[in-house]
């Protein structure tokens, strides 16, 4: 933090309330706000540096993503934003076109 | 609420007959259970390969997960709605008996993935994760493991909780009764009555020698049919100026406590989760591939590629087939020796079994 400057007011406040040890200690967020169980790449590469070992087909893995809230950044959050978002699509393979994009909420 | 099978006019008159299925099972062979979206409960006949009974779970909210069964066979206890709820449901008449569900107004609670049941049935430990949840903020709280009475009904609360530690991913009962195995970073053990930490086994903290810390995986709690809970363990392996990724076996004994770390092959193929034979002389790893492991040799024996990729493994009473489940909506019939495959069998509807348990009811 010593080499960063705070550029608004909020900023500002956040390195007072750390000099003055009021600032909690961050925690591996599991549950709160959305879910990130963890903090795996996602989708891209196998351990190889390939494809071939992530699951086949893709919709395999889908709802194993969302459910656990494994990779968040590439599925919804359905463990506690977006819970409906695969409701009536029980089936990633024969629902995909209806699995939507989600969007922040106001 | 109360569950509703499904199948209109058969339903109706379908309770006696699942009935005398299920207190005829144990000569008749194995019962298969799993879950699938968006609130289905399945129990399929593994020597018809057919479904026998199928639920529909009042509340799971989209997600059906982690599947206990009771000492007694009766009951399922499943993790349901998003990770907040835990029902019990009787498999002979798909009647929900216990409810439990975690979060209240101002405490959203989730538990990933982790319970244990005692052995005599009668308590269910619950791993909880709890978020204060706060007009302009949300405040993480301690984890916990909370103790319900498995007789308290659709409104049960917890008669106990104690500490617990962060990043747990699955609880382990032991057949004492008296302590449980929490499997998270390290491998923890807990006294279920105080909640006193037992004992503390490295798992990222392995003794290893010349081995990195391991990447571990791991929320399918089946001990089936050997009391022994195993699952793939990844790690690199220094030898000399370089490291070569290995695929190693862990092996927990829940009523011996022994736990055992042992190399079987450089890593070659992911496998997700793991099943031990009855003999406990091969252990079958599942993921895009299936793949059967010589124990006491610590060498891959034989690998195969599958339709898909499944997530859950489980094995027959007599160890000469292997399920198959989890991911999408089939249950998989694999011969044990051979790996090949016997039957596939499609859910009705065809509903994801996502990270749903495949557990097994073994006949006698």
């Amino acid at each position: 933090m010593s080499e960063l400057k705070p550029t608004n007011h909020k900023a500002d406040l956040l390195l007072e309330a750390l000099a003055e040890g009021h600032v909690a200690e961050v925690l591996a967020m599991e549950s709160v706000a959305g879910c990130a169980t963890t903090f795996d790449p996602g989708w891209e590469v196998d351990p190889f540096g390939g494809v071939a070992s992530l699951c086949q087909p893709m919709e395999a893995d889908l709802y194993g993503c969302s459910d656990p809230c494994w990779w968040p950044a590439q599925v919804p959050d359905t463990m506690s934003t977006y819970p409906n978002w695969d409701a009536g699509k029980p089936s990633a393979a024969g629902d995909w076109r209806d699995l939507d994009s989600v969007f922040p909420k106001n | 609420m109360s569950p509703a099978r499904i199948g209109g006019l058969w339903a109706a008159c379908a309770a006696l007959v699942v009935f005398s299925f299920a207190t005829s099972r144990a000569v008749a062979g194995d019962l298969i259970l799993t879950g699938a979206k968006p609130d289905r409960l399945f129990v399929i006949d593994a020597a018809t390969r057919s479904v026998r009974s199928e639920y529909h779970i009042p509340g799971a909210n989209g997600l059906v997960s982690v599947i206990l069964i009771s000492p007694d066979q009766k009951l399922a206890y499943v993790l349901v709605d998003r990770l907040e709820r835990v029902v019990g449901i009787e498999l002979a008449t798909g009647r929900e008996v216990f409810r439990a569900d975690l979060s209240t107004p101002d405490e959203r609670i989730k538990s990933f993935m982790s319970m244990a049941l005692t052995p005599d049935g009668k308590e269910l430990i619950v791993y909880e994760l709890p978020t204060r949840l706060l007009s302009s903020e949300y405040v993480v709280e301690e984890p916990r493991f909370a103790v319900f009475r498995t007789d308290a009904g659709m409104l049960a609360k917890p008669i106990r909780s104690f500490p617990a530690p962060r990043r747990v991913h699955m609880l382990l009962m032991r057949p004492s009764g008296q302590s449980f195995y929490a499997v998270g970073f390290d491998l923890y053990e807990y006294d279920l009555k105080t909640g006193k930490l037992l004992s503390t086994r490295g798992i990222q903290k392995w003794a290893l020698a010349d081995h990195s810390q391991p990447d571990l995986l791991a929320f399918w709690p089946v001990t089936e049919p050997t009391g022994v809970w195993t699952s793939p363990v990844y790690s690199e392996l220094k030898k000399g100026a370089e490291t070569v990724p290995m695929t190693a076996l862990m092996s927990l004994d829940v009523k011996s406590g022994a736990l055992t770390f042992a190399d079987f092959e450089p890593l070659s193929a992911l496998i997700f989760s793991t099943v031990l034979s009855p003999d406990r002389k091969h252990a079958y790893g599942v993921y895009t591939t299936l793949s059967s492991i010589d124990v006491e040799g610590h060498r891959l024996e034989k690998r195969v590629p599958l339709d898909h990729t499944f997530y859950a493994i489980n094995e027959s009473t007599d160890g000469r087939e292997l399920y198959l489940g989890g991911t999408e909506c089939d249950v998989g019939f694999y011969d044990a020796k051979t790996l090949d495959k016997k039957a596939m069998l499609k859910l009705p509807e065809c509903p994801d079994q996502s990270v749903a348990t495949l557990r097994v009811i073994h006949g006698k």
